[in-house]
């Protein structure tokens, strides 16, 4: 992609075909955290919290840095933000995205986000860029 | 509102760390891959670093924050928002230690959620070895009240 941004730009998505439940278990060791919403089906059946095992946080936030790092090479994050909207699910298909907002100088801010096929934008945020 | 009562008073309470956190190689590349991509060549580390490194080596654990605010971790505290100011890249075979604070926990009042508690904390990250930090991270956590709803 070149990099001559401007605001309007869509940034190229990243897509996780399938979230992978044994991540969340490696994820719970990164994370010094055996919180077993993450790690055991039951749990969260018996937590009125669905059927399935719930993707860590932090992990969704590592996807959109990943969209934003291959979109454009070379750059480094300076600063980002996203809230938490709504839970994500072993198997669920994602898409991150971003957009352009502003380029001033070497500092690229865009607006992005993650969605669950089906479901909806599960978070969002804004960060920007060195490039 | 105001039959609740306040939440407890914690804004500034410590959570400089004692751990050193090291970002090894095999790490790093093992959670790349966990999240679709290849480690960087040229010795960066992933920046999610940025919260696994706050999180696991601040002064204490989040069931341990959670307890400072009189909240029961087996209540499910929630993820709000999470925000990070980068001074520099995190590096691979680093060692790094932390430096916080609660920076408040906000009472409110949600028509989803009922009776909340709203905690912000922000974390710093500075080389083992000391000097500027590297990074300057704020996490906010919803803590429902369950035992204040009406």
């Amino acid at each position: 992609m070149s990099m001559n941004f401007k605001a309007g730009d869509e940034l190229t998505p990243f897509v996780i075909e399938s979230v992978s439940p044994d991540a969340m278990r490696d994820w719970s060791v990164f994370l010094a955290d055996p919180n077993p919403i993450h790690l055991d089906v039951e749990v969260v059946k018996a937590k009125g919290l669905g059927d399935k095992r719930i993707n860590q946080g932090p992990i969704n936030v590592a996807y959109m840095m990943n969209m934003l790092m291959a979109a454009v090479p070379g750059s480094r994050i300076e600063s980002m933000n996203s809230r938490f909207l709504d839970n994500v699910y072993e198997g669920d298909h994602l898409t991150a995205t971003g957009t352009v907002t502003s380029v001033d100088g070497n500092r690229l801010t865009c607006e992005i986000k993650l969605d669950v096929a089906g479901r909806g934008t599960v978070n969002s945020g804004v960060a920007t860029l060195i490039i | 509102m105001d039959d609740f009562p306040p939440a407890p008073d914690v804004a500034g309470t410590s959570l400089d760390g004692t751990k050193v956190f090291t970002i090894s190689a095999e790490e790093n590349a093992a959670l790349c891959r966990s999240t679709g991509v290849e480690p960087a060549a040229d010795g960066t580390a992933h920046p999610i670093y940025y919260y696994i490194a706050t999180q696991v080596a601040m002064g204490k654990t989040v069931a341990g924050v959670c307890e400072t605010c009189e909240f029961d971790v087996d209540d499910g505290p929630m993820m709000g928002s999470s925000g990070v100011k980068f001074a520099d890249p995190l590096m691979v075979g680093e060692s790094y230690k932390v430096t916080g604070e609660i920076v408040s926990l906000v009472r409110k009042q949600s028509r989803k959620l009922g009776v909340m508690d709203v905690l912000t904390y922000r974390l710093r990250l500075h080389p083992e070895a000391g000097g500027d930090a590297l990074l300057e991270t704020d996490n906010v956590w919803v803590l429902p009240r369950k035992e204040l709803a009406g």
